[in-house]
């Protein structure tokens, strides 16, 4: 306990330094207004910055800690940011601030009050924040601390836990969950072997023998492909004006209004930060699940969609702490727990640092400045929102015709400045084309990602975990940590996973087919 | 419709496996993306098949004309773009890019896509080529220009 505190007050040192301080903000500032922007997303905006976070972590003092600061900067504005078209225009920012429209546009519109609708979901934000990151602070470390203890049967079985946890709880598609999965896990296998330097699925180029690398692939799907996925909804054009002032007397309102939901909302951000943690799950999913748990166990629930406060703030706050609670599984077990955190982790590859446990113990100043920027970054994110509404308000109305090219243009700058490539950029092109069709199709992209994120090092302590066993698979079923088989258990649970959705989506089609009148 | 895309990406994915298949034998290279590929496979004549057989209520992928024509409206000029870059390098691109949506799509006046196209390369080239040092590729008439 003593430790922790020591270890944060150290982080604090570390995250209070002027260059981290700016990288934050610069990276709140960019988050903003990314989460403003209907055509770009969170996701999207950390894949498009990440090349830029590499030549913040090559060239500052504060290396790869100045670079983490500020893409989890831009997560972080990003989850303020995508609240605000939500509430004002009806239109969400973000995937996550859908939840939103239920009542907070309501609220703005029917009631008058959209400075009391945005109060209310800053103070949420900033409240469900702050308690995940306090557990994140004394969970992250305990759970490092267990997972260093792992050998390679143990970790390879995580890995396959978290691929089988992207299918059992992306309940909508596990089939397609599945593929996507598969298709990662073997785009991550082009190139030289890392084992024995024997070239695979090449074709003969020598172009691809250093592999496909992660950056302009995940630019092109969540970058581009966003990009093109919102042209097709480019229909909204007009947008009302409305008067977008959060006043002080808003927000001692929202904190009062906070105080009597005290009850509703510190469970449902517990909640939030619980489902975070698992991986593949972040805001989105935590901010629906946050507005249906307050929906469910409200007494007045006949308010509920007409501008009901806790409606604003249940989601806001879930969602808020899924974020954080998404980078838990990332720092302590090398597992991104939702697409950004993917994306945040293919920087830490990158900028040479090998996520997971021994972070905690090799990479002190790195963990604990992050996680001290937590706290300053959502307390920062909180005050500038506060004062900057009207202004956030006004970028929403740049016109389509300048943003989504200077979009496409940013995201041709990143990936080719990575390795200074041209394949670099055509790979983006291609995946852009490829992931716009994938949504279309509704296949999720989350899974790909994180296979192809996670794929070599999946690979890795496979072969590692056989090879220690002279090529006899039991060694998964015998291995044990302190007595527990924990690799065994971990892959009967995943194969559980996996099963249980394939069987009951295959039995509700079928059902749906009996129940179809036509056939 | 929807059925017909499904089925023609599915085996379109499904046939990548046959020629990444490699030797399935213990420790070696080819292992892995073996196996991740027949799983791929598997996994993809599932969706097919179910694809083939449930009927679906979606009428069709797109909305309707104006949607595919919007989203090729970004496409083609953003393929268009890229593969221009050897040749007319990065800055040259961005102007004539960004310049051409504000013509066509924007319908601003002259002096504004003028302004545009000027203006949005010389950020980026004061950004990063300046700010970052990152050298993004320079047209084939560099020699003349510089840029």
């Amino acid at each position: 306990m003593l430790e922790v505190l020591s270890d944060l007050a150290g982080g604090f040192g570390v995250a209070l330094l002027p260059a981290n301080l700016l990288m934050l903000l610069a990276g709140v500032l960019l988050g903003l207004v990314i989460g403003v922007l209907p055509g770009l997303g969170g996701t999207s905006g950390v894949a498009i910055l990440l090349p830029v976070s590499v030549l913040i972590a090559g060239s500052g003092t504060g290396g790869p800690t100045t670079a983490i600061i500020f893409l989890a900067g831009i997560y972080w504005g990003a989850l303020f940011g995508g609240v605000i078209t939500s509430i004002l225009f009806n239109i969400p920012g973000e995937p996550w601030a859908v939840a939103l429209l239920f009542d907070g546009y309501p609220l703005a519109k029917r009631k008058g009050r959209p400075g009391l609708a945005l109060g209310s979901s800053f103070v949420a934000s900033f409240v469900g924040a702050l308690i995940a990151t306090i557990l994140l602070t004394f969970f992250a470390r305990a759970l490092a601390f267990e997972a260093i203890k792992f050998g390679p049967a143990e970790l390879f079985a995580v890995f396959i836990l978290s691929f089988t946890t992207l299918v059992g709880l992306g309940s909508e598609a596990p089939l397609k969950s599945v593929m996507m999965i598969a298709f990662g896990l073997l785009l991550a296998s082009i190139g030289f072997d890392s084992l024995t330097g024997e070239p695979r699925l090449t074709f003969g180029h020598i172009e691809l023998l250093s592999g496909i690398t992660f950056v302009p692939v995940t630019i092109g799907l969540f970058g581009i492909g966003e990009v093109l996925a919102s042209a097709e909804e480019q229909g909204i054009g007009f947008i009302e004006r409305m008067n977008a002032k959060v006043g002080l007397r808003d927000i001692r309102e929202a904190f009062g209004a906070l105080r009597r939901r005290i009850k509703m909302v510190v469970p449902i951000s517990v909640m939030g930060f619980l489902f975070g943690v698992l991986p593949g799950h972040g805001a989105t999913a935590g901010s629906f699940l946050g507005y249906g748990l307050a929906r469910q166990y409200s007494k007045n629930k006949a308010e509920f969609g007409k501008g009901e406060i806790s409606g604003i703030m249940a989601p806001q706050a879930a969602a808020d702490s899924a974020a954080v609670g998404s980078l838990v599984p990332m720092i302590a077990l090398g597992i991104p727990g939702s697409p950004t955190s993917a994306v945040m982790m293919a920087g830490l590859f990158i900028w040479g640092l090998q996520p997971g446990p021994l972070l905690f113990i090799d990479h002190k100043d790195f963990v604990w400045g992050l996680i001290a920027s937590i706290y300053l970054g959502h307390l920062l994110t909180f005050v500038i929102c506060l004062a900057a509404v009207p202004l956030l308000a006004m970028i929403m109305r740049t016109p389509y015709a300048i943003i989504t090219p200077f979009i496409v243009v940013i995201s041709i700058i990143g990936s080719y400045s990575l390795n200074n490539s041209m394949l670099d950029v055509f790979i983006t092109i291609g995946f852009g084309l490829v992931g716009y069709w994938l949504r279309k199709l509704k296949y999720p992209l989350a899974p790909l990602v994180v296979a192809l994120v996670l794929g070599d090092s999946t690979e890795r302590e496979l072969r590692k975990a056989l090879i220690g066993s002279g090529g006899d698979p039991s060694t998964f079923v015998t291995s044990t940590v302190g007595g527990l088989p924990l690799a065994a258990t971990m892959l009967f649970l995943s194969v559980m996973l996996v099963l249980l959705p394939v069987i009951r989506s295959t039995r509700s089609r079928r059902r749906a087919v009996a129940d179809d009148p036509a056939h | 419709m929807v059925i017909a895309a499904v089925a023609m990406f599915d085996t379109r994915k499904g046939a990548l496996p046959d020629v990444a298949g490699g030797a399935p034998g213990g420790l070696s290279g080819g292992f892995y993306p073996f196996w991740s590929a027949a799983v791929l496979f598997t996994f993809s004549a599932l969706v097919a098949l179910r694809s083939l057989t449930t009927p679906q209520a979606v009428l069709g992928v797109f909305k309707d004309r104006r949607s595919v024509a919007s989203v090729l409206a970004l496409a083609v000029p953003m393929v268009v773009a890229s593969a221009l870059i050897p040749y007319l390098g990065f800055y040259l691109m961005t102007a004539l890019y960004m310049g051409f949506f504000a013509a066509v799509l924007g319908r601003y006046r002259w002096s504004w896509v003028l302004a545009i196209a000027i203006l949005f390369p010389l950020v980026i080239y004061l950004i990063f080529e300046v700010g970052f040092r990152v050298s993004l590729p320079k047209s084939i008439f560099y020699d003349v220009v510089r840029f």
